[in-house]
């Protein structure tokens, strides 16, 4: 069979233009691509620091479709490498997570340390009469492993930038999330994961600048007392901005003029606790990321999605063109009181976790946007992706280019990130600071 | 605890078997009505864990759960299912909740009682999409007049990634 001729990514992501080919989220080859050219050379979140505290922690996760353990080895330094054996591939870690000195592979008998090398094979001396290269058959480490604020981020890609530079201006966002307190943040205990027929860009799209579904998709929630975003002028237009750090990174937030505007924008349960934690997160953060720009949602390319405000963070692991699996977490002050752990996390569930009162709601539109893809002729049309085109904004006092709140040019550098990468374009044009 | 008599066990089935009626009719109010006004409705997130941490296979109460809610949560959820515009249901989907294996138990409490089930709940959405929701449930019943109201309920789904869109129905 002739291999068909590569298309131009770019062409397919007519990122000036505002239209996406629908074919990005149902062709296999494209998808096999996305595997090695965005998932296995871009950072991505395997997890938290908290979720491996002590020595010989571990948990499993994913990067891409493959699997990886997370571990704390006894010396406190933090390991990621494929849960996969060097003998025949077998998973040597079937456990969510745990305490494990070693990792024994059940088909044979390998068993690796936690700092991942191989330190016992059944019949080293007598079956392999010593001439198997044990040191060689570690099991294979990620390229690069990096901490974030307590987020723990990896790539397979020995080429990519560090992860600083990975996420450029987004890190400094995403310390309005992570940074607000001395001590930071941990995840509640306890993964949500669930399954959903929807290709994995149409979720990171909807984080990454898409406040315009709000009002339509979330109606709803918002109607019957699962208020998930700030209550002030809900109405299409209202002042904020879309913010494209670069990196194919984005978020949204709102602007306020004074303290108090931003407090009318808190949720209303944490109203108090947000007043109380005001006068610290601003000696942290300076005003601008303390009261001034209160950020809603948001994408760190590829895959890591969160809602600063409702306390989430998770991942859309990809399963086919047209599945992803949803790992997601939630987020909490680690100094906040008890309580407000407890209420914050009663809110996050109700409405994002697989019960959720907003996610159960977009869920569908992401599985019906995919599955429309595959009709012949509805693959001859684009997906439109104009909304503000041209129409930039400035604000000194925050980074990045800036849309407007209602705009569509997060979702133009997510997809000009994406082709950037699938065409193979070097680290030096991609990193986030480099092309918006 | 001693096991119940013949008849609370039929009696608490019968009460089992109109509820699931009720969520199978989309009688959500009626539903409702069955739940008491402490109610708590709790359903655990389960992880894969290695037989010698066993006990950590299911999330506690106070760690994340896939349901934590309160009668008020619940009748919040209700009313977005009311709007016509909760997507997830609307069209509404068909449930069928089976519930058996059940186990009635009397408490320290007078009025109260504990019934374990299993169950198995099927949702059709739309044209193609099934899901399946296999599980047992552990509740806290209370004698209320000639009737009973659900005054605690534990859900525990036998899946640890859940094969299914999301959960917009009730358990």
């Amino acid at each position: 069979m002739q291999a068909s001729a590569e298309p131009s990514y770019h062409a397919l992501a007519d990122t000036d233009a505002g239209w996406i080919d629908r074919r990005v989220y149902w062709d296999e080859q494209i998808y096999a691509r996305e595997l090695e050219r965005v998932f296995a050379r871009c950072w991505l979140l395997v997890g938290h620091e908290c979720q491996v505290p002590n020595a010989h922690d571990f948990f499993t996760s994913y990067m891409g479709e493959d699997p990886v353990i997370v571990t704390r080895d006894e010396h406190g330094t933090l390991h990621c490498f494929l849960n996969m054996c060097r003998h025949r591939g077998n998973r040597v870690c079937r456990a969510d997570s745990g305490n494990a000195r070693s990792f024994l592979c059940s088909f044979h008998g390998w068993s690796y340390a936690s700092d991942g090398s191989l330190d016992g094979v059944p019949g080293e001396r007598n079956i392999y009469m010593g001439k198997l290269d044990t040191k060689a058959l570690g099991l294979v480490k990620v390229a690069q492993l990096d901490t974030y604020k307590g987020l723990i981020f990896a790539t397979f890609d020995p080429e990519a930038p560090s992860l600083r530079e990975y996420l450029g201006d987004m890190a400094w966002y995403l310390d309005i999330m992570l940074d607000r307190r001395a001590g930071g943040t941990e995840f509640v205990q306890g993964t949500h994961k669930w399954m959903m027929p929807s290709n994995w860009k149409f979720p990171a799209d909807n984080f990454v600048g898409d406040t315009y579904h709000g009002l339509t998709t979330h109606i709803a929630a918002m109607k019957s007392g699962f208020m998930g975003m700030p209550q002030r002028k809900v109405a299409y237009g209202y002042e904020g901005y879309q913010v494209n750090p670069g990196g194919g990174h984005g978020l949204g937030g709102r602007w306020a003029e004074e303290p108090a505007h931003y407090l009318e924008f808190a949720l209303p349960e944490f109203v108090e606790y947000d007043r109380a934690r005001l006068p610290e997160a601003e000696a942290r953060l300076g005003a601008a990321r303390a009261w001034k720009f209160a950020p809603i949602h948001g994408t760190v390319f590829p895959n890591m999605s969160l809602l600063f405000q409702s306390g989430m963070i998770r991942v859309w692991h990809p399963r086919g063109p047209g599945r992803s699996e949803v790992w997601s977490w939630c987020v909490v002050d680690k100094a906040a009181p008890e309580a407000i752990k407890r209420e914050m996390m009663r809110h996050e569930l109700q409405r994002h976790g697989p019960s959720g009162t907003w996610d159960t709601d977009d869920v569908d539109n992401w599985v019906q946007c995919t599955t429309s893809c595959t009709g012949a002729v509805s693959r001859r049309y684009a997906n439109n992706l104009q909304m503000g085109l041209g129409n930039e904004e400035t604000n000194p006092e925050l980074r990045g280019a800036l849309g407007k709140f209602n705009s569509e040019n997060n979702q133009r550098g997510f997809y000009r990130q994406w082709a950037g990468l699938m065409s193979n374009e070097p680290w030096s044009g991609l990193a986030a600071g480099g092309a918006r | 605890m001693k096991p119940a008599s013949i008849d609370l066990w039929h009696e608490v089935q019968q009460f089992l078997f109109r509820e699931a009626r009720l969520l199978d009719e989309r009688r959500f109010d009626e539903w409702l009505a069955l739940l008491a006004d402490d109610i708590f409705y709790f359903m655990p997130i389960l992880q894969n864990r290695h037989r010698h941490e066993a006990d950590r296979e299911s999330t506690r109460v106070g760690e994340l759960g896939i349901f934590d809610e309160d009668r008020t949560s619940l009748a919040n959820r209700i009313a977005r299912l009311k709007t016509g515009m909760a997507w997830a249901e609307a069209p509404p989907s068909r449930t069928r909740h089976y519930v058996s294996n059940v186990e009635v138990e009397h408490t320290e409490r007078d009025d109260e009682l504990l019934v374990r089930s299993a169950m198995l709940v099927y949702r059709s959405h739309l044209e193609h999409d099934e899901e399946w929701f296999p599980g047992r449930r552990e509740d806290v019943l209370r004698r209320v007049g000639d009737d009973w109201r659900i005054a605690r309920r534990t859900i525990t789904l036998d899946q640890t990634v859940l094969q299914a869109k999301g959960l917009s129905i009730f358990f």
